[in-house]
């Protein structure tokens, strides 16, 4: 069966009235569990699978990869309104969503969230249509020099994310590196960092760190800050709460740039869609030409990780469905769900069961039309809970955190460490240290050890292959450029000025 | 007039992260920097510690250097109410397990509103019954997440 | 609401043992709480949610069962967690080998597997040795040659250190003379994806990771690593018809109760857990995850977990793990 062939016989099994309820109700789902953090799309599948198995297996992985989309278009909601990321994949969305929102413009924030997610959520699954086999044969290719030269160029971004000092930029970064590493060393089983506390032994889950540094420090920032009635302007009037025909001109490049590196990194088994936003971050404010508006609020700053998290699960989808590979916990839950209805995807899955492989894809089309057309009026709506005053909100906001902390994790532990991270955040803040490169230590910092350290045994010792391998080296280059531009910049800057004065 | 400019809190700060870098070397120190097979757990630690120590010395001494800005007159009232919160907060964290999601929140939101927000008792009491029968509602009553139960079963 | 409930229970549990301790016969009033040491999504989790739907489909069981999800530190906050339960009937848990080995080799995991009450053994997981479908190596022997002559050129994907992978290629190590490397990675995709690539030489599998790839050609089964030969792969010799005899390192899995369960409790489970594995449901699912079902009692749980906690003690120590008790 040739794609056009396959595609066409998809539509006939997903728009089947029963798998188009189906779809929309993953689809609502999704939105539900990414808007509420502490309800991970993980979660949410497991504790549903059960209920599946009675269903036809199209109709039932219609409405899982429902919930597994839909949730990364959801999560964006509580990043730009109350700077909680509601999954992990929407940390980096805080940075200028939260901007924009407090400066009245969160209903345009939320708006191009939703678009950014269409565009390259639709662009992802196009490309899962086309060039599947292609590029799951590529992603093969990478191994551990290529992850770890990945990761470099993702740390080299900390330049771009660091504001007005490097030196603390780089500090915050080393810090994250550090509180990545607390737990069991997986090579040896020994255990580092962890004070002789148990809970420790598995390292600290990343919701913690980053509601913790993002959402309580900024409450307490605001509270030190003065008290005003209401958190956060919102504008009167529909019109306002949309964005604006320039701010979809802004993000053009930022649709792409999204949609491509999140498809591509997302391919990469154990990359994921929070290094997709990261990275397509880090790429946007690099190529813009006004790169120091970055962080006060920009749309492209939304629409490249917004973009880039949705295109993502095109990619994940490519390994799983024609490898039987899952990428990430998500993908993995997938995977034992398929196996369970008797599906084996893998290689063979196109030819085995057409119905279910092309029915899937299909429907994927038809649920980000859907997801588009829920989210969109949702935008005011949300737009309006910032009308609450403060004394109201800010309780609210420590509340979702606790629930987003238990709830992923179900360890009172957890919130205790929740506390300690919302200080660190608040006295990072006061000192003028940015809290962006430590989330970024810590997302990357495990993997990056990790990928060295499995090169270094594949090589035994040689760190020479890191640059003989051209995909590693290609990579490598690039970091080594985006550390060495803004010097480059400055001196030229400072040797200006110095002609001027002399 | 003092030559360095040493009362700052990035020379503060930055004296603290050096402090961690040595800890973070002194404790690879006790694992295995390489392994027959490939670098150990120690490797990592070691170097990401060493950098932390040279960067945390470069802050100190590139602020010390620096001529000392102009005294700015800093607000303690703000900080002070933030930290009252933050140890509000941390002191409901402590107690959930013995009183609860519901109590100790409830209580939490009380002290806010009552006392950071400085809103009347009733504005506060309402608050707190409000927000939290909100979040019994929606978590564990419609979604069916769980959340923390004290000695009292609730 | 959880907590009331295990009150009541444990109340209810002091009057039935202050009163009539012989003659009780357990029958549960409350919810059961069954622990699982994975996230939502597990291997783990998975099978205690399929437990749990064929429970109740069957009905197996008077009251409701919950899945508690008790994460971090491999087992350790699970294990912990079931520690604190002294003497309650209503909570069970799954576990696996990772009981074992965590308060082996980490200081602060303390609640040991043979601590609490081991009820039954449900399932073990036999394994595949598998290299790439263009590989030059046709049997186990072929791999080891290699690795006696070129020792430290090949290499291996797995887990940690402590998982089976790992211990089954020391037990060849030095069994045979060779050496390779062996190289961790977090997420079975992320092995799996590295002997696809060709990165590495070799992999230990399941056989429902390995089952797809064989029939697409991708992948080839060079032995079997348990006593005998998996239906689905008839044709392939275990390691021991190849002439490497090393000691049986089952991966295994089944349920515990917390140290100092009642004894009409163990009873009661043992004879539901006997009841789930005569259900149609479960016999599917076992052939679907490829698992091998297993009869025991707790008694007998018991002298295996404590056996094989000696056994590992040892591989673990000569695979240069840190064994702390």
């Amino acid at each position: 069966m040739d794609i056009a062939d396959g595609l066409l016989h998809g539509f006939y099994v997903a728009l089947q009235p029963t798998n188009i309820f189906w779809c929309f109700v993953g689809c609502l789902l999704g939105t539900v569990v990414g808007i509420l953090p502490g309800l991970g799309p993980a979660a949410t599948i497991s504790l549903l699978l059960p209920l599946t198995f009675s269903m036809d297996p199209a109709g039932g992985v219609i409405m899982m990869a429902g919930i597994y989309y839909g949730a990364k278009y959801g999560g964006s909601t509580t990043s730009i309104l109350l700077n909680i990321p509601g999954e992990s994949s929407s940390v980096v969305t805080c940075l200028d969503g939260y901007q924009m929102a407090r400066k009245g413009r969160a209903g345009a924030a939320l708006g191009i969230a939703a678009i950014a997610s269409f565009v390259a959520g639709t662009v992802g699954i196009v490309l899962l249509t086309l060039v599947a086999p292609p590029v799951a044969a590529f992603a093969l290719r990478f191994s551990s020099p290529e992850y770890f030269a990945l990761m470099v160029l993702g740390l080299a971004l900390v330049v771009l994310l660091s504001g007005p000092s490097l030196i603390k930029g780089l500090l915050a970064l080393l810090v994250g590196l550090w509180l990545t590493s607390i737990g069991t060393d997986i090579f040896t089983a020994q255990a580092r960092f962890i004070f002789g506390q148990a809970p420790l032994l598995g390292g600290i889950e990343f919701m913690v760190v980053a509601i913790g540094v993002f959402a309580l420090a900024e409450v307490m920032a605001n509270i030190d800050g003065g008290e005003e009635s209401q958190m956060l302007p919102v504008p009167r009037g529909l019109r306002n709460l949309l964005p604006t025909w320039e701010d979809l001109k802004a993000c053009r490049f930022a649709f792409l740039n999204g949609s491509v590196v999140g498809f591509l990194i997302g391919v990469l088994p154990g990359a994921g869609g929070t290094i997709a936003s990261f990275i397509s971050y880090g790429l946007e404010k690099a190529v813009s030409r006004h790169p120091e508006k970055f962080g006060t609020g920009v749309p492209e700053g939304v629409a490249a990780p917004e973009g880039a998290n949705n295109a993502d699960t095109g990619g994940a989808l490519v390994p799983l469905l024609t490898l039987g590979i899952p990428g990430g916990s998500s993908t993995a839950i997938l995977l034992a769900a398929l196996i369970i209805w008797g599906i084996r995807p893998g290689p063979l899955m196109m030819q085995e069961s057409p119905d279910v492989f092309w029915g899937l894809v299909a429907s994927m089309y038809i649920g980000n039309v859907m997801l588009l057309v829920l989210n969109l009026p949702l935008v005011p709506l949300f737009a309006q809970l910032l009308r609450l005053p403060t004394y109201i909100l800010h309780p609210f906001i420590f509340g979702i955190s606790i629930v987003g902390v238990y709830g992923v994790t179900g360890r009172l532990f957890d919130t205790a460490l929740l506390a300690g991270f919302g200080l660190l955040g608040y006295i990072m803040t006061k000192l003028k240290y940015p809290t962006a490169p430590l989330i970024l230590g810590f997302v990357l910092g495990d993997s990056m050890e990790r990928a060295l350290r499995q090169s270094l045994m594949m090589s035994q010792g040689d760190l020479t292959m890191l640059v003989q391998r051209p995909i590693s080296a290609v990579m490598l280059a690039l970091a080594a450029l985006v550390l060495i531009l803004p010097l480059l910049s400055y001196f030229n800057r400072a040797r200006v000025r110095a002609l001027a004065g002399g | 007039m003092q030559k360095y400019n040493l009362r700052n809190s990035d020379v503060v700060s930055g004296a603290i992260l050096a402090a961690l870098g040595a800890y973070i070397v002194t404790q690879a120190r006790f694992w295995n920097y390489y392994n027959p097979d490939g670098p150990g757990p120690g490797f990592f630690p070691t170097w990401y510690g060493l950098l932390m120590i040279g960067l945390a010395l470069a802050l100190i001494i590139s602020t010390a250097m620096k001529p000392k800005p102009q005294e700015q007159r800093k607000d303690w009232v703000g900080t002070r109410r933030a930290l009252i919160t933050w140890l509000t907060f941390t002191a409901c964290v402590a107690v959930m397990g013995v009183l609860g999601f519901r109590l100790s929140f409830a209580l939490f939101t009380f002290l806010l509103v009552a006392f950071v927000f400085q809103r009347t008792l009733v504005t506060a009491a309402l608050t707190a019954v409000g927000a939290t029968a909100a979040f019994y509602i929606v978590f564990p009553v419609l979604l069916g997440v769980q959340l923390p139960t004290g000695w009292f079963g609730f | 609401m959880k907590r009331r409930s295990l009150l009541a229970g444990a109340a209810a549990l002091a009057v039935s043992a202050a009163f009539a301790p012989a003659l009780a016969q357990f029958t549960p009033t409350q919810p059961i709480e069954l622990v699982v040491h994975g996230g939502p999504g597990s291997g783990n989790d998975v099978m205690a949610r399929q437990m749990v739907t064929i429970m109740e489909q069957e009905k197996l069981l008077p009251v409701r069962v919950q899945v508690a999800n008790k994460t971090g530190g491999g087992s350790t906050t699970a294990a912990a967690y079931m520690a604190s339960k002294k003497g309650d009937p209503n909570t069970i848990a799954i576990y696996t080998v990772v009981w074992v080995v965590d308060p082996l080799t980490q200081e602060a995991a303390q609640n040991r597997l043979t601590d609490l009450t081991p009820i039954t053994r449900l399932v073990t997981e036999p394994a595949l040795a598998v290299v790439k479908a263009d590989s030059p190596y046709k049997t186990m022997g072929d791999f080891l040659k290699v690795a006696k002559d070129k020792p430290g050129t090949l290499k291996q994907s797995g887990g940690s250190i402590t998982s089976r992978d790992n211990i089954v290629r020391q037990l060849l190590m030095k069994q045979t003379g060779g050496n390779w490397a062996f190289i961790s990675f977090p997420g079975g995709g992320e092995r799996i994806a590295a002997l696809l690539g060709g990165h590495v030489d070799l992999m230990i599998m399941d056989p429902s990771e390995a089952g797809e790839q064989v029939k697409a050609g991708k992948l080839r089964v060079i032995a079997q690593i348990g006593d005998s030969r998996l239906d689905a792969f008839k044709d392939v010799a275990t390691l021991t018809e190849q002439g490497f005899k090393i000691p049986d390192v089952p991966q295994t899995r089944g349920i515990v109760g917390p140290p100092g369960m009642p004894a009409d409790a163990v009873a009661y489970y043992e004879g539901v857990l006997d009841k789930l594995r005569q259900t149609a449901g479960w016999k599917k699912f076992l052939a679907e995850s490829q698992l091998q079902n297993v009869n025991e009692k707790s008694v007998q749980t018991r002298t295996f977990l404590t056996a094989y906690e000696e056994q590992l003690r040892g591989i673990l120590k000569e695979a240069g793990a840190k064994v702390v008790r």
